[in-house]
């Protein structure tokens, strides 16, 4: 592991824009995309910025069609709704999703086990937990629904576990024919972009790989830091690195307080 | 025409201890606070909430220790964090809960409103929010579609006893406008036994007439309007004021303990003994500098702080 762990990054890029970068190549131009809070939404802003400039970002609060302009606090931020195609509610927004219309979305979690199921409702006893979490919100809706699904998480083998405590929002479920057998819609989970690396999963057996390692990380390091065994994609790249272009978008125009891609931290 | 304006106290003396409540608001937005610090003085108890994402609700509620139970599906501060009081509530056993995702509650809700014993819906399927259950009689039953052979879920539907929702103006029959997006309001009011509405102003029906595409709820599913400036605070209202940030952190602090968070209770909610001496506490110094600029529906950027 490299002496810069969390932060470290070649070329000055900070691992957190990697992934930014990263999460933006995956929204195609012209797809819907259902964005959350933090890097995701550093992710669609850049999308919009560059190579997809026609793709619409739907917030579960009813925003849909938001313009990339100053960084919001959170989905609910009434900043979004400046200059939005669409001011609606909660419940239009979500049926977006169940009716087939939204391509891509974006989840981060407190556990994510090798299948990609995620957890963000208890650690501990489900009545009676250690730490009670917000709760799902539309995340179950997002994996069960959308088209695609990309995971963003800080990669740590408590969060990284064998079997998450709470099966919130699913991934593969337990396995290939799972998500088909439960009545789910969509792909499932295609990437997981970490600080580290980025992961799919293997087609037939559904559980989670090293697809790509970010530079100046080894597999072994990914492996370490990973709570169950991770299989390894047929020839494990590097990812690419962010463009100046793209790492001046982030810093000047769209996270300038470096509050979620930490270039100030 | 029937006049529904009512007092504060008038409509928070009319909801019983034990009532299931669905609250309008979402994240740091059109939250009915007013009503929920008449709530927490009038001294309810072992409430009931049927939500979405009304964190501000939940956690004055758990912080003042009047929440019995929960079926929801995300409480979350956005910027700051978890929900200090709810969640140490839940730790603690003190609150029960039941989780649903926000399509699957809010589809709940539908149902009420629609008239429909259930609905089937697509998302929780496979999941733990299916299969861990809590207080609730039955929360979603897996069935094969009878026509196609399709797997749903179906979910039973929910009839709250009172849905209190915070508008931007209403006039005095209840019919109700809210700027900017609405969450899942309408879901709630058509699906609650009784409706009240607490509004920023109460207006002639002229107002209303004069732009109906930004009506929410017609007066007749509405019981009482209550007229609150600054009812939503310390969460914002398009159109009028941004959430109050500074309250809003020195709340979080406080709720970080126990203790802290009486004293806080005691300063703004039972100390205030209604929403105009609470109001008078903010200061109006506070109040103006929230306030929202008309061209963009928020404050300014850099007029925020209160110096």
């Amino acid at each position: 592991m490299s002496t810069n762990k969390r932060k470290g990054a070649a070329n000055g890029v900070t691992r957190q824009e990697i992934m930014a970068v990263t999460a933006a190549r995956e929204i195609r131009d012209g797809e819907v995309a259902f964005i959350g809070t933090g890097l995701p939404m550093v992710a669609a802003y850049l999308a919009k910025y560059t190579h997809a400039p026609s793709s619409v970002l739907i917030f579960e609060s009813g925003v849909v069609g938001a313009q990339p302009k100053e960084l919001a606090t959170g989905v609910g931020d009434l900043r979004l709704l400046h200059g939005c195609i669409k001011a609606t509610g909660l419940y239009y927004a979500l049926s977006l999703l169940q009716g087939g219309f939204v391509d891509i979305g974006f989840l981060g979690a407190a556990e994510v086990d090798q299948y990609g199921n995620l957890n963000s409702t208890a650690i501990g006893d489900y009545r009676r937990p250690t730490v009670r979490l917000p709760g799902s919100g539309g995340a179950n809706d997002i994996g069960s629904l959308a088209r695609r699904l990309l995971i963003m998480v800080p990669h740590e083998r408590r969060r990284l576990v064998p079997r998450v405590q709470y099966l919130t929002t699913p991934g593969f479920l337990d396995g290939p024919g799972a998500r088909e057998r439960a009545g789910l819609r969509g792909e499932g989970p295609t990437r997981v972009i970490t600080d580290l690396a980025v992961l799919d999963f293997d087609p037939a057996s559904k559980r989670m790989r090293v697809a790509t390692v970010h530079p100046g990380v080894t597999v072994e390091d990914v492996e370490a830091r990973t709570g169950f065994p991770l299989l390894r994609a047929p020839r494990v790249g590097e990812t690419a690195l962010p463009s100046a272009e793209e790492v001046r978008l982030l810093r000047e125009r769209i996270d300038p307080e470096g509050i979620y891609i930490g270039s100030k931290g | 025409m029937a006049d529904k304006v009512r007092s504060l106290q008038e409509v928070v003396a009319s909801i019983a201890d034990g009532a299931n409540l669905t609250f309008g608001g979402f994240a740091a937005y059109f939250t009915p606070l007013a009503l929920v610090r008449e709530l927490i003085r009038q001294g309810k108890r072992e409430l009931e909430m049927t939500s979405v994402a009304e964190c501000w609700v939940a956690d004055y509620l758990a912080g003042a220790g009047v929440l019995k139970r929960a079926r929801f599906s995300n409480f979350m501060f956005e910027g700051l964090g978890r929900c200090q009081n709810f969640a140490r509530g839940v730790e603690r056993g003190e609150i029960e809960v039941e989780d649903y995702s926000h399509f699957a509650i809010t589809s709940r809700l539908v149902a009420a409103g629609l008239g429909v014993p259930f609905l089937p819906i697509k998302p929780m399927a496979g999941t733990d929010l299916m299969r861990k259950q809590s207080f609730d009689a039955e929360k979603a039953r897996p069935f094969a579609c009878p026509f196609t052979g399709e797997s749903v879920l179906l979910v039973p539907a929910v009839r709250p006893d009172v849905a209190v929702i915070h508008a931007s103006r209403a006039d005095r029959e209840g019919n109700t406008q809210l700027f900017g997006y609405t969450s899942v309001v309408d879901e709630q009011a058509r699906a609650a036994q009784r409706v009240i509405v607490t509004t920023e102003e109460v207006v002639e029906d002229t107002v209303i007439r004069a732009q109906p595409e930004l009506t929410v709820l017609p007066g007749f599913l509405v019981d009482a309007v209550v007229e609150v400036p600054f009812g939503a605070h310390p969460t914002g209202m398009y159109r009028y004021y941004d959430p109050d940030f500074e309250f809003m952190r020195d709340y979080y602090a406080a709720s970080r303990d126990p203790a802290a968070f009486r004293a806080h209770l005691e300063e703004w909610v039972l100390g205030p003994g209604d929403h105009w001496a609470y109001l008078r506490k903010v200061g109006l110094r506070r109040l103006l500098a929230l306030r929202s600029d008309p061209g963009l529906g928020i404050a300014h950027m850099h007029a925020r702080t209160v110096t």
